[in-house]
């Protein structure tokens, strides 16, 4: 197997706290990694340090065997990374499928001539994609309604949907089970699941414990900043410092 | 989709055609200046609406622009013999450029950051248009005689003008429309809704607001040149703050992101004030009346598909969440 | 020894500066409570003049009363417009901060609404030329010291200004109104808990910006003998200007701002038509927002 994103001594500090210390990993091709930590642990900024939100203080990033710490956050996406956002941020005063349309549009690119003369070259592509995403996720029926109608879990979806419109080869999913009940969970687990059989790479960044142990096949733990176990989930969740961590354990 | 926009072309092109007809009936030079005026304005507002609306930037110099184009189009006309059909091009292109320059550093300022940069910038043109006495003749103004000749042909009716202005300005609509509601609009959008987010789906922010800075300029400039070769006349004032804010509250008032409730917006504030013009010179009163009920009252403007409230919201999504927690540490 | 038209320049430039720094307090109070820009601070200075002018004609009292007229006018137009135009929208606020983007540009709008509105009004009433103000009001009494001649005037705002702000300082630091203030502008929602009445701190905070805007308004059209209804705009702008460059929350720093821009303006002059000088306050504030997002004294720590 070979390395698709590797870290190497990622650290970030905020004035004299270290959000990110130290962290070395790798993620391979084909995987379906976790990331995992408590509240605080760090687990956004290292997120935002691999996607080029948030310079790192030292360490590098390298992705498909090439250095992208110091390209912004639109370089990166070009690269081949694609992610989704914590707090859901799904573009809410345009409908589902123009939502999608950008996820197509910003890797295929768009300008303003080629959009006014003819019929853009890349928009067939960009149509087509967006409505084969829609139909992935099970939104097409909502096609034509505004982001900001759909329920929680649909925008959830909606979020993933868009991301993946980018044809990336690696997908981060930012804690894409936080507001979902149980029986959500298991479906979006499925999902993942899928996506991750038809060859793609993801990584999941969370909190909870349950959904990360059940799918992914390597974990990453995070606490205060560091890398406390890089293994399987049969070996993490039996890590003394993991549980520690986790104050007594997954209760979740 | 297309049925549905052939139709919106046909009423905007019957809209431009039936005016006239409905003029010549009155038979008064009085109300073709008031049509006149009304397109052009259309025209500012509708290029307002690419940059405020659709992307999202709170542009207050939008005036300035105009005046560039006006300038442009009057001095070439009255000092060096450029014609219409050279001189309108080259007043948009000016126009464009200027706002291509000053777009450079200022685009990565955020909010009203770049809200107050824009109406320093407006500011700047003005006093330049001012006082640059030299070029711009300063506050007497420029006299341009020349008039409108379209290949040969002088054009000096009322009627002939006003159909070259509803030409130009239909035209140029089309265009924005064509602009905003295309996957082209959509990434425009995407900037308004949430600019930190579609850099994350590959969209470089600033070359497109770049972009849409310079686009939405280079049609306030052809509306400048118009304003110039139909009146015959301009001066500073034509081009002050008070204007940008006029084009603004067409753009609020109509709605943010909607292309006709823009284009009604223009059309209220010019002819409103007009209509009433027996009350006094009320017009600046009844903006500012209107503004502020339209905020109060309908934060979507007439037809926006944003709230105006909520598009600042969404604006600046990108650190909605993290606004006061970590002051010292936000992102970037 | 420097040249005596730059020290005349430099009084004068003073004076300009002490005027801005009268207006951009009342900016950044408002700024630092709310996180809101008054667009509408330009017209409280005009209504201000015009309370004063009102009076003079009408009783012609002494120049003490005459102020604090103006500063009453002032305080109950701030008291209005806060009502009118900041309060309605207070509700878009965000509820963990009780400050919200939405919010600041709401109200962005609607003081700029308000603005154009009371301008227009004051147009309609009084005409848009320039109202004479009774000789015997007016500062500008020449007084020479050395090679260079001052007015009264001068000293008058120099005075009255460096009074206001001991007053203001003393206030903030010392008063219980004050530490509300600075609470609110501190984390607004924990002063709310605290028991802290915000909504009272914050028409306190308008009353006292708007009341320093208006004593500026008086004060510039007695200096000037001139009073229009358009007088507010471009001081507002420059007030505005002082307070981007102090970094939007400090008023130390947008006092010292605001005094610099006055010193540049006066002293552009000596090299420039002093038709030109309005282009330093805007090249200053492009320069700030541009090379400077923390102000020029790093106060502000925010992504601009």
């Amino acid at each position: 197997m070979t390395a698709i994103l590797e870290l190497d001594g990622l650290t970030r500090a905020f004035g004299g706290l270290k959000a990110v210390d130290n962290v070395t990993t790798r993620v391979d091709h084909g995987e379906l990694f976790g990331l995992i930590g408590p509240n605080g642990a760090g687990k956004t900024t290292l997120f935002n340090l691999i996607s080029g939100f948030t310079p790192p203080s030292s360490g590098e990033v390298r992705f498909k065997g090439e250095k992208i710490t110091g390209l912004s956050a639109h370089q990166i996406a070009h690269k081949g990374m694609s992610r989704t956002f914590q707090n859901l941020r799904v573009f809410p005063n345009m409908t589902v499928f123009d939502n999608i349309s950008v996820g197509a549009l910003g890797m295929l690119g768009v300008g303003p001539f080629s959009s006014l003369f003819g019929r853009s070259s890349h928009a067939k592509e960009i149509s087509e994609r967006s409505w084969e995403m829609l139909e992935k996720v099970g939104l097409a029926d909502h096609a034509d309604d505004l982001a900001a109608n759909l329920s929680y879990g649909k925008r959830k979806y909606l979020e993933i949907a868009r991301a993946l419109a980018m044809k990336p080869d690696l997908l981060i999913l930012d804690e894409p089970a936080a507001g979902m009940n149980d029986s959500e969970t298991t479906e979006l687990a499925r999902f993942i699941t899928g996506l991750n059989k038809e060859g793609l790479t993801i990584m999941l960044v969370e909190h909870d414990m349950g959904l990360v142990m059940g799918i992914c096949e390597r974990l990453v733990v995070l606490a205060s900043g560091r890398k406390i176990a890089d293994d399987v989930p049969a070996v993490v969740r039996q890590d003394p410092g993991v549980l520690a961590a986790y104050l007594g354990g997954d209760e979740e | 989709m297309s049925k549905s926009r052939l139709i919106k072309t046909g009423l905007v092109l019957a809209a431009f055609a039936v005016v006239p007809a409905v003029l010549v009936g009155f038979d008064k030079g009085y109300y073709y200046q008031i049509a006149t005026l009304a397109a052009i304005f259309m025209l500012l507002a509708a290029s307002l609406h690419l940059v405020t609306g659709v992307a999202g930037l709170l542009q207050l110099g939008h005036a300035a622009f105009y005046g560039v184009g006006a300038y442009v189009a009057a001095i070439l006309g009255a000092d060096h013999g450029v014609g219409f059909t050279v001189g309108l091009p080259l007043a948009g292109l000016s126009a464009a450029a200027i706002a291509f320059l000053v777009a450079l550093p200022t685009m990565r300022l955020m909010s009203i950051y770049f809200a107050v940069a824009t109406l320093a910038i407006g500011q700047m043109l003005y006093l330049v248009f001012l006082n640059w006495v030299d070029l711009t003749n300063g506050p007497n103004g420029v006299m341009l005689f020349s008039g409108i000749n379209l290949f040969g042909i002088e054009i000096e009716s009322d009627l002939g003008i006003y159909y070259v202005v509803a030409a130009v300005v239909a035209v140029s609509i089309l265009v924005l429309n064509r602009l905003s509601h295309s996957y082209y609009g959509n990434a425009l959008r995407s900037l308004r809704e949430d600019d930190q987010c579609a850099s994350a789906m590959g969209i470089n922010v600033t070359v497109m607001k770049i972009q849409a800075f310079v686009i939405s300029s280079f049609f306030a400039g052809i509306a400048g040149a118009l304003w110039a070769y139909t009146t015959g006349y301009i001066s500073p004032n034509d081009f002050h703050f008070s204007q940008s804010i006029l084009i603004l509250t067409m753009v609020v008032v109509g709605g943010l992101g909607s292309l006709p409730g823009v284009l009604i917006g223009a059309l209220l504030l010019i002819l409103l004030p007009e209509a009433l013009r027996s009350v006094g010179d009320i017009r600046n009163i009844i903006v500012g009346l209107v503004m502020f009920g339209s905020i109060l009252f309908l934060p979507k403007g007439l037809f926006g598909e944003v709230s105006a409230l909520n598009f600042a919201r969404r604006l600046l999504g990108a650190n909605w969440s993290n606004d006061e927690g970590q002051k010292g540490i936000g992102w970037k | 020894m420097l040249d005596p038209y730059i020290l005349q320049q430099l009084a004068i430039g003073l004076s300009l500066g002490m005027i801005y720094a009268l207006m951009a307090i009342g900016f950044t109070l408002i700024f630092g409570v709310l996180n809101v820009v008054n667009f509408a601070h330009g017209e409280i200075y005009t209504i201000g003049a015009f309370a004063g002018l009102m009076v003079i004609s009408v009783f012609g009292p002494p120049l003490l009363v005459v102020l604090f007229i103006a500063l009453a006018t002032g305080a109950l137009a701030g008291f209005g417009l806060e009502r009118l135009a900041f309060r309605p929208f207070r509700r878009f606020s965000d509820e963990a901060s009780l400050k919200s983007r939405a919010m600041r540009e709401a109200t962005l709008m609607s003081s700029l609404a308000m603005s154009i509105i009371a301008r227009e009004a004051m147009e309609m009433i009084f005409g848009s030329q320039f109202q004479s103000v009774d000789l015997a009001y007016l500062i500008n009494k020449p007084i020479g010291i050395g090679p260079i001649t001052i007015v009264n005037g001068d000293l008058i705002i120099f005075g009255i200004t460096v009074v206001m702000l001991g007053g203001l300082q003393w206030l903030l630091k010392k008063s219980p109104v004050g530490l509300s203030i600075r609470a609110v502008s501190n984390n607004a929602l924990g002063a709310k808990y605290c028991g802290i009445n915000t909504d009272r701190t914050i028409i306190i905070t308008f009353v006292i910006g708007s009341a320093m805007g208006a004593l500026a308004g008086i004060l510039v059209g007695l200096y000037y003998g001139a009073i229009f209804p358009s007088m507010g705009f471009t001081p507002g702008i420059k007030a505005f200007v002082a307070m981007v460059m102090g970094g939007l929350s400090s008023i130390p720093g947008a006092v010292i701002s605001a005094i610099i821009l006055g010193l540049s303006e006066s002293l552009s002059t000596s090299f420039m038509s002093s038709v030109w000088s309005d282009m330093v306050a805007y090249a200053f504030l492009l320069l700030t927002l541009i090379f400077f997002p923390q102000g020029l004294f790093g106060a502000r720590r925010e992504r601009v």
